[in-house]
């Protein structure tokens, strides 16, 4: 079991503050790095893989510093946001030239291996330039856990995959934790990092905005007020009913638009259906008025 | 680990498309001398023609153009579209790293320079086909020198081609041609008195072979310390920082 540790660490470029002032450890299990595009998250991953240097403070796996010591990556899988790879390899190569530059005893077994977790065995004899962006993704991720190691760091893995692959791969990450692996995620989806992680670390314009158990984050999130506009068959009749629900606050139709205030975004979208039923409406569309992921992370940084 | 290395390096550059026109250049050197026989010129030229085919064309632009070429893509592009990530997340030791892209560097230029100045001297005088391999035996060391220093160059600036072409443009084209004294820090000069020593007869250089040795072996060494160092500290941001 290994451990990332950050402590007081910032990063600059020139003027610039990309990290400012932030302390944190990963431990075993799955820890979601969640924030807006732009908030540091890949500089954050860098730092810890040992990719940028800190301009201030200290980047650990374990008690090794994780800049210029190459010799970590025998304990760290990376999987990077960049879809650049080398092309014109095929998976099965690809794989197996990480497996070699590892030094594994069998790198053709390993890599046959890793191959096999992330269910590309049909595509491994094809060169990698002309997969997917999920299937690059997942060879991606084949390449960084072919050595089998303890932390495994990725960046934005969920980007252009597919339902199914998602799922596929959030299953893959799941059993890797229940191994007492370190995996640590980036998204700005809150989606994704809801149902993986069992830790969150929020970062907002380069700082640790809020850390910890992922049900307390989430109530952060949540308990503020949401509004969502809604179609139905009957704008009215559909209003009437909501209004009655304790959870809705206001409820206003206003050139054609209906528009729901709630205090509790998950009891809404449970109650809205058997709501439509009883009145007897048909529900064309349910859609948040304000659920982008800014104007949650700004509620959470005014805080 | 290090045939990983050389195959990954290998196969991203000869799958560069402008790694494969540098071989119609090689094929033009050749070219001008099939010309120059088919022209049916005194014999006694012959030597004075191959000597400045080979010096001017041949050491003078070919060498350089394509160890510029080669020797900033191994690892520039790499390290400019980000598949470098994939070498640098093992536990291998940078060293190595730039030692199996400077071998197959020197490797691939050397293949594209060294045949076509041999073939293109024994066409253009075939009576004195010695010229023709001292020429083919000085791009050899010149080739290891230019892509070393080209390599390290891809590590400092982002703008390696650029700076690489100004040097031998204006370093060695026109400085060292104006001013004597800077011909001991020309790569072109050191190949000149290398192919002098390989053939004393034909080839007049500047400098003296074992002052141009020293020097290719000086600047050759460092600027592969230089990559390694460079290699050791290089930062990967993200697309977006």
């Amino acid at each position: 079991m290994s451990r990332i540790l950050l402590d007081r660490v910032s990063r600059w470029y020139g003027n610039v503050v990309a990290v400012n002032d932030v302390s944190f450890e990963v431990g075993p299990g799955i820890t979601g790095l969640l924030g807006p595009n732009g908030a540091g998250k890949t500089t954050l991953l860098h730092l810890m893989a040992g990719f940028l240097v800190p301009s201030a403070g200290t980047v650990r796996l374990d008690e090794t510093p994780t800049w210029r010591h190459p010799e970590i990556y025998g304990r760290i899988g990376f999987v990077p946001e960049r879809e650049a790879v080398h092309g014109f390899l095929t998976g099965r190569r690809f794989v197996a030239a990480a497996a070699r530059l590892h030094r594994l005893p069998d790198a053709a077994a390993a890599a046959e291996r890793a191959i096999a977790m992330v269910d590309l065995r049909d595509a491994a004899g094809r060169a990698i330039g002309g997969y997917s962006k999920g299937m690059r993704q997942r060879i991606k991720v084949a390449a960084a856990l072919v050595h089998d190691p303890p932390v495994l760091i990725l960046d934005e893995p969920f980007n252009g995959m597919d339902p199914r692959q998602r799922l596929h791969m959030m299953n893959l990450l799941r059993r890797m934790a229940a191994d007492g692996r370190t995996i640590l995620f980036s998204s700005h989806i809150l989606e994704e990092v809801e149902r993986l992680s069992d830790r969150v670390l929020v970062v907002v314009a380069g700082r640790l905005a809020a850390s910890g158990d992922f049900r307390r984050i989430r109530r952060l999130m949540t308990d503020r007020p949401h509004s969502f506009t809604v179609r139905s068959s009957d704008d009215r009749a559909l209003g009437r009913e909501l209004l009655a629900e304790p959870d809705v606050s206001s409820v206003e139709l206003r050139d054609g638009v209906l528009t729901v205030r709630t205090g509790d975004y998950g009891a809404l979208t449970r109650s809205i259906a058997p709501a439509a039923q009883r009145a007897g409406v048909s529900l064309l569309e349910l859609r948040p008025a304000d659920e982008s992921l800014e104007s949650v992370f700004s509620y959470l940084v005014r805080r | 680990m290090t045939v990983t290395l050389i195959e990954i390096t290998l196969r991203g550059l000869l799958n560069r498309r402008r790694t494969l026109l540098l071989v119609l250049l090689g094929v033009l050197v050749v070219l001008v001398a099939g010309l120059y026989r088919l022209a049916d010129q005194p014999q006694a030229e012959a030597a004075g023609f191959t000597g400045a085919l080979l010096g001017n064309f041949g050491l003078g632009v070919l060498v350089p153009l394509v160890a510029v070429i080669v020797g900033t893509a191994a690892l520039g592009s790499e390290l400019e579209e980000g598949t470098i990530v994939y070498l640098l997340a093992r536990p291998v030791p940078r060293w190595r790293i730039v030692l199996a892209k400077l071998s197959v560097s020197w490797l691939v230029v050397t293949v594209l320079v060294a045949v076509p100045i041999l073939v293109a001297g024994i066409v253009a005088h075939p009576g004195d086909p010695g010229v023709a391999l001292a020429y083919a035996g000085s791009s050899v060391v010149a080739a290891l020198e230019y892509t070393a220093v080209f390599m390290a160059l891809s590590l400092v600036t982002s703008r390696a081609l650029i700076v690489g072409l100004a040097y031998v443009v204006i370093w060695e084209g026109v400085v060292a041609s104006l001013f004597a004294g800077t011909r001991i820090f020309s790569i072109r000069q050191h190949a000149l008195a290398v192919a002098e020593w390989l053939d004393g007869g034909a080839v007049t250089a500047e400098l003296a072979p074992g002052v141009a040795l020293v020097m290719a072996g000086i600047v050759t060494v460092g600027a592969t310390l230089l990559a390694v160092h460079r290699l050791e500290r290089v930062e990967l941001r993200g697309e977006t920082a």
